[in-house]
């Protein structure tokens, strides 16, 4: 881009620079040092475009995922059948509650696609709705799913030109994953859908449930051997179904910094990685299923962006040297998008200052390789769901970006920017220290049995209050502008949500008289002797336990009976205490 | 409270939830202020709770639940301390919990509740100030 003369030459003229007009600038004010920096090519330094940025869709992936941004575009504008697409993370009390909802979006709301469907937490965490441990969760962050029964009444929802062939489906699920996958696969054989036609994603990136998120069940090592058998399953199978979606999202918003989040989500990945390796797949076969759900941003835009850009190239670069991935899709972060979503930067206090933050990092994940979006609805923090007027502002903020801003319209517009691409160097050398530093411990798996992944991601936490509390860091009407003479604005409710809070209520009651029925009405001796076959099963470790898990689905043993079974087996993980 | 006694707090995580940056980022802030505190962990029961409180003589239960499963939980914990004979404990929560719920859970026994944001510098105020036991 520039010889050396050139850099040269900018140097001294700035050094003139400094002297000659930032100093006595600074001197008028009275100040020592200026808070701002202005960037120039001596910062960049040697830059060679073609092997930091590359093309959009091409190796490493700076400029983005893909060539062209159409299909999502597409979406955007409402123009595509985008059947293929899941919709809004949703999920409510009971099956029937749920379908009632996936109906009323598409029928009132002209939403289509397949759900995307958020567990209640006794689900998540493979208990039954009448296990006294689920007392109080039953139905609330999600739908209650307790064997096949609430699956088939769940996708009521999705027949017709929205049977299973026809839309993508997917499911928060982590610890449980094969359970759900067999549901579905149970589904579409009694529907008689080919299960090769299957799409979907579920979460299954159980390593991140240890290091924050908290749904794990058993220890580490038989949580990734249930995820060795779903991609090797998958990959023999369900050619369309993705196998899993690494998170970096949840690690961040348990208070990881942008370069742990980075760079534990690509260790978590490579330890994926290898279990098909290990199963004998070739990393082509495989890789092309492998999905992101990657960040969680924060307001620093600049910054955000770089570790985004940065971030693509770190993973390609790793898919290329180490695990020798030769097809394209075997080599990005499919699914990473940009910069992220910022849940945690999100304020119960003044709420409608959420809707500047999400505009803020629609900006971001536009400039950063993903799609201007309005980000999460503004009412998030306020724990009632998110309300039909928050959606409608935050599907328009994106369609303000795209279409009246034209954000969309430029690939990466900032490749070349002396600054952005120091910083993005400077990110890519922070992520790369993190995932050194796991290498060291042995991989991903052995850091999160040492709890290490935990520590740190607490101790950031921690680092993150004493910021806020000294000031250092500022959310404008939390720790700052606070006042009396500020507005303390709130909202009310609008557009009345289509779940009844009084089925909220009688959710928990109404899904445990319903796996009762279940239980009275199945034929028990099929489902002990399936459950024993699971048992026998999941101790000898070469087994896929998926065909063993699908028959046990059959005949409707529940979520419960089979992890209770797996428990026995494989223990259950004992969180290490970070804090002791 | 007697001067130069140690408060000592229980941190704990009822139910499913797995959230707890609040809880780990409370546990450190309140040692920093002095206080003795007993992190729990995650998917503890209400009895198990109580347990902990009772075995470790603790001044302060203090509870977190980001998942709307509060209502049953946090009362759970009070009801099941009284059952125990358990009074002089100050109970107090966190988490999402939206603001029409709050006179419920306070008429349940729950002393405060504190939203995101609120600085440990305050919940720890609150704490020297209320604290019951001598």
């Amino acid at each position: 881009m520039s010889g050396n003369g050139n850099i040269e030459e900018v140097r001294k003229r700035r050094r003139e620079w400094e002297d000659k007009i930032l100093k006595p600038a600074l001197d008028r004010f009275g100040a020592e040092k200026s808070p701002n920096q202005f960037y120039t090519p001596a910062d960049l330094g040697e830059y060679d475009f073609l092997e930091k940025v590359g093309f959009p869709g091409e190796y490493p992936f700076t400029a983005g995922e893909y060539a062209t941004n159409l299909p999502n575009m597409r979406i955007r504008g409402g123009v595509s059948s985008a059947l293929v697409r899941a919709q809004n993370y949703s999920g409510y009390g009971t099956a029937e509650d749920t379908r009632d909802y996936y109906n009323y979006v598409r029928e009132a709301l002209g939403r289509r696609g397949g759900p995307n469907v958020a567990f209640d937490l006794p689900t998540q965490c493979g208990y039954d709705s009448d296990d006294p441990r689920a007392r109080g969760e039953v139905g609330k962050v999600g739908v209650a799913v307790d064997t096949l029964r609430d699956f088939e009444v769940l996708y009521e929802a999705f027949v017709g030109e929205n049977d299973l062939d026809k839309i993508a489906s997917n499911w928060t699920i982590n610890a449980p994953c094969n359970i759900v996958m067999a549901m579905y696969i149970a589904l579409a054989e009694k529907r008689g859908v080919a299960i090769d036609q299957l799409k979907g994603t579920p979460q299954n990136d159980i390593l991140k449930e240890f290091a924050a998120r908290g749904t794990y069940i058993f220890p580490p090592r038989p949580s990734m051997r249930m995820t060795r058998d779903t991609i090797t399953y998958c990959t023999e199978h369900m050619p369309q179904m993705n196998t899993i979606s690494i998170c970096g999202y949840h690690m961040r918003e348990a208070g990881a910094s942008p370069a742990q989040m980075a760079g534990f989500t690509f260790s978590n990945g490579m330890a994926y990685v290898q279990l098909g390796v290990d199963a004998g797949l070739d990393v082509d076969t495989f890789m092309r299923r492998f999905t992101f759900l990657a960040w969680s941003t924060g307001m620093e835009f600049f910054k955000e962006i770089a570790r985004a850009r940065a971030g693509r190239r770190v993973w390609a670069r790793l898919m290329k040297e180490r695990f020798g991935a030769k097809d394209p899709r075997s080599l990005l972060a499919r699914g990473a998008g940009g910069m992220g979503i910022p849940t945690h930067t999100l304020t119960a206090q003044r709420p409608l200052n959420n809707v500047v933050r999400g505009v803020i990092t629609g900006i971001g994940n536009a400039l950063s390789g993903g799609m201007p979006f309005g980000g999460v609805p503004y009412d998030e923090p306020l724990g009632l769901g998110h309300s039909l007027e928050a959606q409608q502002l935050s599907m328009d903020a994106g369609r303000i970006l795209q279409f009246e801003a034209r954000m969309a319209d430029v690939l990466d517009p900032l490749a070349g920017s002396y600054y952005v691409e120091s910083l993005t160097d400077q990110m890519e050398e922070e992520i790369w220290d993190v995932i050194r530093k796991i290498d060291d411990m042995g991989g991903a798996v052995a850091a999160i049995e040492k709890g290490y992944m935990q520590r740190e991601i607490t101790r950031s936490a921690y680092q993150y209050q004493k910021d806020m509390e000294m000031g250092k860091r500022v959310m404008v009407g939390v720790n700052r502008f606070t006042g009396e003479q500020e507005l303390e604005v709130s909202t009310s409710r609008l557009v009345e949500h289509p779940y009844d809070p009084v089925k909220r209520e009688e959710a928990e009651q109404k899904q445990r008289a319903t796996l009762a029925r279940v239980k009275a009405e199945r034929d028990n001796e099929k489902v002990q002797a399936s459950l024993k076959r699971l048992r026998d099963a999941a101790q000898d470790e070469e087994v896929n336990l998926i065909p063993v898990i699908l028959e046990a689905v059959k005949v409707y043993a529940s979520v419960g009976e089979m992890c209770g079974v797996l428990r026995e087996v494989f223990g259950e993980y004992q969180a290490y205490n970070v804090l002791a | 409270m007697t001067e130069g006694k140690t408060i000592r707090v229980l941190m704990a995580k009822p139910g499913l939830d797995g959230h707890d940056r609040g809880a780990r980022v409370l546990t450190l802030g309140l040692r920093d202020e002095g206080m003795e505190v007993i992190y729990t962990g995650l998917r503890q029961t209400p009895d198990k709770i109580v347990q902990a409180a009772i075995q470790e003589d603790v001044d302060v239960v203090g509870l977190s639940c980001l998942s709307g499963a509060h209502k049953y939980l946090f009362p759970e914990v009070v009801e099941q301390l009284r059952g125990e004979g358990v009074s002089d404990v100050l109970v107090i929560g966190g988490g999402i919990i939206p603001q029409d719920d709050i006179p419920f859970l306070q008429d349940k026994g729950i002393n405060a509740i504190f939203g995101p944001g609120t600085p440990v510098k305050d919940i720890a105020e609150y704490i020297r100030h209320n604290v019951k036991k001598n």
